[in-house]
Order: structure tokens, then sequence, then C-alpha cells
């Protein structure tokens, strides 16, 4: 009876994700008028993230006795190493330095938050933090990939997360967290907040100060 | 008449790391609603709320002493120890003070406090214990530094005199002492680091 909690928590950061879905950062990509600059921008900081996420995975990993969440937390972190072999792919394409990366503050503090979850805090929690990034970005994927096919100046990056790969990635990602965790306001909380830093990770860019 | 510890951030200023901060420095211990409390104009609920946000920022510095003292050299751990001892009294002084106004501690962080507070946590587990001792230097010197620079009286002169007085000066000689046996570029840029959250911390206490 009831929904799965992952649709749950989906269903509640609804307004949220409506706010990423129209932010001006992420039209831009899907219609390629996002500025090259912008895009680079976005590239580094994401990379800079996907270190402390591949992190986070680590943490969760080594925090479940279950062999079967570990085996997914083993593809999950396969899959977040190959998003990094396409940031490389950009940053080689476009140069950008991503070894010199300085965290503009949306994305200091969405790590600082992740990682000190994942650390410090329960395994569910950590789900419930983790889990938004890839909904999202799946879901971000999708919509940009109908609006506008998946061609145009950003389109490798449209067809990598709508791509049906992601897509079951993100999916045994949800079937774990139902499995973890249970609705409680802490669980909750970590799940908005996150979403909330993805929203504001896609601000920074824009206004490319730290 | 209790001896106070006035103008003490004054005495810091030849610590190298509060040098090598620059701008921040005056930043993190100078703020609006410092002048509006000292000025004793400071709306009530503008107290209430930073009050509110303190104390769970101290439950936050809690859990960070906590981990920073588990992974300290024991040569640093007598005064980490008393620092946790303090800390205690810290909380339990808020609670009383938050029953006696009326102030909810279950009132959810803002988000300056909770950047600020993951900032500290995810650095006890990920950055070297040297480095977190300068971090540690940072929350309590800018603290002493803002409060002992107001004049201890007004409606707020309990709360200026708790954190002007000469023994947490002491406590804060000897982690200025323990941070500086090892003075290097990771352990200034998170002294810097968390100068840039008091700064916002006290921001946050002023707006609405």
């Amino acid at each position: 009876m009831g929904q799965p909690l992952h649709a749950v928590l989906w269903d509640r950061a609804a307004d949220l994700v409506e706010r990423c879905v129209r932010h001006p950062f992420v039209e831009g990509l899907g219609d390629g008028t996002l500025a090259e600059e912008v895009f680079k921008r976005y590239v580094a900081q994401d990379a800079y993230f996907l270190r402390a996420y591949l992190s986070a995975y680590a943490l969760c990993a080594a925090r479940t006795r279950d062999l079967e969440a570990a085996a997914l937390l083993v593809d999950l972190q396969q899959g977040t190493l190959e998003e990094l072999d396409l940031h490389a792919g950009y940053a080689r394409r476009l140069q950008i330095d991503l070894a010199g990366v300085r965290p503009y503050r949306a994305a200091a503090a969405y790590c600082d938050f992740l990682l000190r979850t994942a650390w410090h805090e329960t395994l569910d929690r950590t789900l419930a933090a983790m889990t938004p990034c890839m909904r999202l970005y799946f879901h971000l994927g999708t919509e940009l990939a109908r609006r506008n096919g998946g061609g145009g100046r950003y389109g490798d990056w449209v067809r990598t997360y709508s791509g049906e790969e992601f897509g079951r990635l993100v999916g045994r990602l949800e079937s774990l967290l139902d499995r973890v965790a249970e609705d409680t306001p802490a669980v909750e909380d970590c799940y908005l907040y996150a979403m909330r830093c993805e929203h504001d990770f896609f601000t920074a860019p824009l206004e490319g100060g730290p | 008449m209790h001896k106070r510890a006035a103008g003490a951030g004054r005495r810091f200023e030849s610590s190298p790391f509060v040098k090598e901060a620059g701008a921040l420095w005056k930043q993190a211990t100078t703020a609006a609603f410092l002048d509006a409390l000292a000025a004793g104009n400071l709306p009530g609920r503008a107290f209430n709320r930073w009050l509110e946000q303190d104390y769970h920022f101290a439950r936050g510095l809690l859990s960070f002493q906590a981990i920073v003292l588990a992974r300290a050299l024991r040569t640093a751990q007598a005064t980490l120890i008393g620092g946790l001892a303090s800390l205690d009294s810290e909380l339990s002084w808020f609670e009383a003070h938050a029953q006696r106004r009326g102030v909810s501690l279950e009132a959810p962080l803002h988000p300056a406090c909770r950047r600020y507070t993951d900032f500290l946590i995810r650095a006890a587990y990920t950055e070297h214990p040297r480095a977190l001792v300068a971090m540690l230097f940072g929350v309590e010197v800018s603290y002493l530094a803002a409060w002992s620079a107001l004049e201890p009286k007004g409606a707020y002169a309990e709360f200026i005199e708790r954190w002007s007085n000469p023994r947490f000066e002491e406590y804060v000689r000897a982690l200025r002492r323990l941070a500086e046996e090892h003075h290097d570029a990771a352990g200034q840029q998170l002294f810097n680091e968390v100068l840039v959250h008091e700064r916002e911390f006290w921001r946050m206490s002023r707006e609405e």
C-alpha cells in the first residue's frame, strides 16, 4: 500500500524540481543557448562535486553488510567515474583546468553537506542525500531530450543523462533507498536539502563568483 | 566586578594566522548585529534568532571538537578536553536562557548555520589533525575578538561579559600555541574559511 519512499520524497520535492527544470541554466543547456564560458565553469564545479560524490558512495559501501547493496554501490561508483571521464573529455575539448578548481560557495556547501552526512550520519540519510542528484539529472536529461531532441550544442550532456543505462542506475539507487530508509523527518530533510543544493549549484556558474 | 579581557582581539593580531587572513579578520569579528547589540537597539526578535542559531552552532561545534580531540596529537588533548567541558556548560547555559526567553531550540537551522556546521564536521573527518587545531583556533579567536571589543552594558551586558572573560582568553591563547606549532598553507586556508563562515553567521543574525 502507498507509494515507495523514493516516489514520496520526489513528490515532496516537486516545487524545487520544477524550479530546476525552469532554471535559466538548464533551459540554456537544453536549447543550446547557454554561453560556453558558463558551461565551462559548470563542468569544473561539477567535476569537483563528483569527487565528493564518489567518496560518499565509498562510505556507503563501507557501511553496508548487504552484498547486493555493496555490488550496486560499486556500479554507482563506476558510473560516477564515467561521468568524470565525460568531464575530462569536455576539459580537453574546451580547455578547462580541472586540477586547480576552487569551489564556489554553492559547490562547497553541497560537498560539505554530502560528506558530513556520509562520514557522520547513517546510511539511510546518506542515501537520501545522494538520490536527488541522480533522479534530478535523469529527469532533466529526459525532459530536455523530449523538448529539444538529443542534438544541439550540449547534446552529449542531454544524451548521457537521458540514457537508458543511466536511468537503470537511478532506479537501482532508489530501490536501495526504499529498502534501507524510512520516512523520517531526518531522511526527508536530507533529500530536500540536497535538492535545494542542486538548484543553487545551477545558479552559481551563471553568477560566476565564489 | 568581573575582570574582563577587553579588546582581547588586538592581542592576537600578531598571530601569523590572523595576519595572513588579511581583510577577512575584520569582516569576521565586526558586524552590524554586534554594533546594534552594544548600542542597546537590537530588536529582541533578532537576538532570539541569533541565540537559537548559535545554540545549533554550538551543538555542531561539540561534534567537531569531539572528533578533533580523538584525532589530535596527545600533546593537544588536555586543552581540547578542557574546551569540550566548557562547551558542555555553554550548551546548558544556552538551554536555560532559551527557556527563560521563550526561545524554541527546535527551530530549523538557518542555511548559514547549516553550511558552517557541515563544513566543520566534514573537515573534522577529512582534514589533517594539525589543520583542525588551526580551524578551532579560528572559531574561538574570532568569537573572543568580536565580543571583547564591546562594552558590557545595556540589556545584553551579561552576554558580552560571558564571551570576553579572561579564562576564555586563556583558552584561546592555548589554542593559538597549538595552532602555531605548525603554520602552513593548508591550515591557513581552513582558518580563512572559518572566518568566511563567521562573517556569514553574523550577517545571518541581522537579516530578517
